[in-house]
C-alpha cells in the first residue's frame, strides 16, 4: 500500500501542486496544502484507494489550501471570512495542467541557479527534500534553506505563474533547458549509476518527456529530451565489472537500450525538421551518431563526429565544445596535430578543469610523452573525479611505459 | 506591485561639471524615458555624485556624522525610479529600458508592501 500510496503523490504532485499554485500564486501554500492532503490520504485510503486517486488529492489539497489561506487571515486580522470559490463537497473532476508554468517559475532567472533545478526537481517532479539533497551532494538542512529562500522570492518579489511572452520566451526557454542541463549532467557524471545521482536521472526522463510533451513545437526541448535519452541508453554500458568506467568508444553497443535510442531519434528527428541548426540539436546529433553503432567491429563513427563538432564550434563557441572536438580530432587526425590544438586552449585556463587534464593526459600517454602523462594523470587524479571516473584515470596511469 | 529600480554606475564617468556632455546626454535620455513610462513611473530622481554624500552612522547607541558614501564601491548608487508594475517580469523588462552605461547595473528591489 505504501508503494501505491507513494506512486500516487509523486504522480499526481506536479499538476496539484502546479494547479493550486497557479491559482493562489503561492509556491509554498500549494505544497503546504498538497502534503496536508497527502496525509489524509494516508489515513483515508488505508481500507480502500478512491476510484481517481488524483482527484481526491485534488479536491483535499483545495479544501487545504482554503483553510490555510483562512487561518493565515486571522493571524494577520484581516477578518476571519474567506470566500471558498469552490463548493466542499464537490470532487473536482478535471485538474487544470498548469506544470509548464510551474517549470517556467521554478527556473525563473531571478531564482539563485543553485536552488532551480533542486526546486523543480521538488515541486515539478515531486522528489523529497532528502532525496534531493543526496543527488545534489549537500546536506537536507542547506538544501533546505535554499528551498525556502527561492519560494519567498516568488512570493514576495512578484515572480509571475505566467508562461512567458513571446518578447521573453526565449530567454526565458533557455533559463528552463539550462538549469535541466545543469541538473542532468550532474546525474551523468556518475557513470557507475550507482551512486547518489542514479535516481534522479530517471526523473530528468521524465521531466524532460514531459516538456517535450507540453512544447512539442520547441527545437531545444526536444533537443534536451532526445539527449537525455542517447545519454541514459548508454549508462548499462558505462563500467566494467570492477567500477572502471569505459570510454564511449570502447563500450559495447548491444549493451545500450534501443527503446530509449529509438525515442532520442524520433526527438531529434522532429527537432531538425523545425530547426535546423541549433546548438542542442548538434549536442544531441553527436550523441545520436554514436548511438548508431550497432557493434564494437564497427568503426567508431569518428569522421561524422568531428564534422558535427565543426559545425557546432561554428555556432557556439566554447572552450568545452572545443575540448570535446580536440578528442575527437585525435582520432582522425591524429595526436600531435590535436596536443597542438590543445596548447592553443590553454590559454583559456581550464588547468583545475578535470575533463582538459583527462584529456591531455590520454594524449600525452598515447603520444609516447610519459612523464608530461603523468603530471597530468595525478592533476586529474586530484581534482576528485566520480569513483568510476577515477579507477579509469588510474588504471591509464599504471599502463604508462 | 511596486518596484525601485536603483541605477549603478560608475559615476566618474559623468565628472563633476553639470555641463559634462556625458552627464547632459543621459540626463536627456531619462526624462525622455520618463515620458515613456507614462503612469508606470511612480516616482524617482537623480542622484548628485558622491563628493556630495554626507553618511550618518548608527553606533553604541550614538549617531555619528560623516563625510562621503556609505561604502566605497566601484559603481555607485546614481538615482532610482519608482515604477508600477504587473509583475517581477514586466518590471525588469521595464529596468532593461532604463539608459545605462556600459558596466552598470540596475537592482530591481519590490517596495515593503507594495
Amino acid at each position: 500500500m505504501t508503494n501505491t500510496l507513494d506512486s500516487a503523490f509523486r504522480s499526481a504532485s506536479a499538476r496539484i501542486v502546479g494547479a493550486l499554485a497557479a491559482r493562489y500564486r503561492d509556491l509554498d501554500l500549494a505544497e503546504e496544502a498538497f502534503a496536508e492532503a497527502c496525509a489524509r490520504a494516508a489515513e483515508a485510503w488505508k481500507s480502500t484507494a478512491p476510484e481517481r486517486p488524483d482527484g481526491w488529492l485534488y479536491a483535499v489539497a483545495q479544501r487545504c489550501a482554503l483553510d490555510l489561506l483562512r487561518k493565515r487571515a486571522v493571524r494577520e486580522r484581516q477578518g476571519a471570512e474567506m470566500e471558498a470559490e469552490c463548493s466542499m463537497d464537490e470532487e473536482p473532476t478535471f485538474i487544470p495542467d498548469e506544470r509548464l508554468r510551474l517549470i517556467f517559475v521554478c527556473c525563473h532567472p531571478a531564482i539563485a541557479p543553485d536552488a532551480r533545478a533542486a526546486l523543480t526537481l521538488r515541486t515539478v517532479c515531486g522528489l523529497g527534500t532528502a532525496e534531493i539533497a543526496h543527488a545534489f551532494l549537500t546536506n537536507e538542512t542547506a538544501l533546505a534553506q535554499r528551498l525556502v529562500r527561492a519560494k519567498r522570492k516568488i512570493a514576495e518579489a512578484g515572480v509571475p505563474f505566467e508562461i512567458p511572452g513571446p518578447n521573453l520566451w526565449s530567454e526565458r526557454l533557455d533559463a528552463v533547458l539550462s538549469t535541466l542541463e545543469v541538473a542532468y549532467s550532474k546525474a551523468h557524471e556518475d557513470a557507475a549509476g550507482a551512486g547518489p545521482h542514479a535516481a534522479y536521472a530517471a526523473e530528468m526522463l521524465n521531466l524532460s518527456q514531459m516538456l517535450a510533451e507540453l512544447l512539442p513545437d520547441e527545437a531545444d526541448v526536444l533537443a534536451f529530451a532526445a539527449l537525455v535519452r542517447f545519454c541514459e541508453a548508454r549508462r548499462p554500458a558505462r563500467v566494467d565489472a570492477q567500477g572502471c568506467m569505459i570510454p564511449l568508444a570502447e563500450q559495447d553497443p548491444a549493451q545500450w537500450n534501443r527503446a530509449l535510442i529509438r525515442e532520442g531519434d524520433s526527438l531529434l528527428k522532429r527537432g531538425f525538421a523545425l530547426q535546423p541548426s541549433s546548438a542542442r540539436l548538434l549536442q544531441a546529433g553527436i550523441h545520436a551518431a554514436w548511438c548508431r553503432r550497432r557493434s564494437l567491429d564497427e568503426p567508431p563513427p569518428w569522421p561524422k563526429v568531428l564534422a558535427l563538432y565543426d559545425s557546432l564550434v561554428a555556432i557556439s563557441d566554447n572552450p568545452i565544445t572545443r575540448l570535446n572536438r580536440i578528442v575527437t580530432l585525435a582520432e582522425v587526425r591524429g595526436y600531435d596535430r590535436a596536443l597542438e590544438e590543445l596548447e592553443n586552449l590553454r590559454a583559456a585556463s581550464l588547468e583545475d578543469f578535470l575533463p582538459f587534464r583527462a584529456v591531455r593526459a590520454d594524449l600525452l600517454r598515447r603520444a609516447g610523452r610519459a612523464a608530461e602523462a603523468r603530471i597530468d594523470y595525478d592533476a586529474a587524479l586530484a581534482l576528485r573525479p566520480a569513483p568510476a571516473e577515477k579507477a579509469w584515470l588510474a588504471r591509464r596511469r599504471s599502463q604508462i611505459q | 506591485m511596486k518596484y525601485a529600480l536603483l541605477i549603478y554606475e560608475n559615476e566618474s564617468l559623468y565628472g563633476s561639471d553639470k555641463n559634462n556632455p556625458a552627464l547632459q546626454e543621459i540626463v536627456a535620455k531619462h526624462m525622455s524615458f520618463s515620458q515613456d513610462l507614462g503612469p508606470k513611473r511612480v516616482g524617482g530622481a537623480g542622484l548628485a555624485g558622491t563628493h556630495l554624500a554626507t553618511t550618518v552612522r548608527s553606533a553604541n547607541g550614538s549617531k555619528t556624522v560623516h563625510d562621503g558614501p556609505f561604502a566605497e564601491t566601484k559603481e555607485q548608487l546614481g538615482g532610482f525610479y519608482l515604477v508600477e508594475a504587473a509583475d517581477l517580469d514586466e518590471a525588469l523588462e521595464i529596468a532593461k529600458r532604463v539608459p545605462l552605461q556600459p558596466g552598470g547595473a540596475i537592482e530591481v528591489r519590490p517596495l515593503l508592501g507594495g
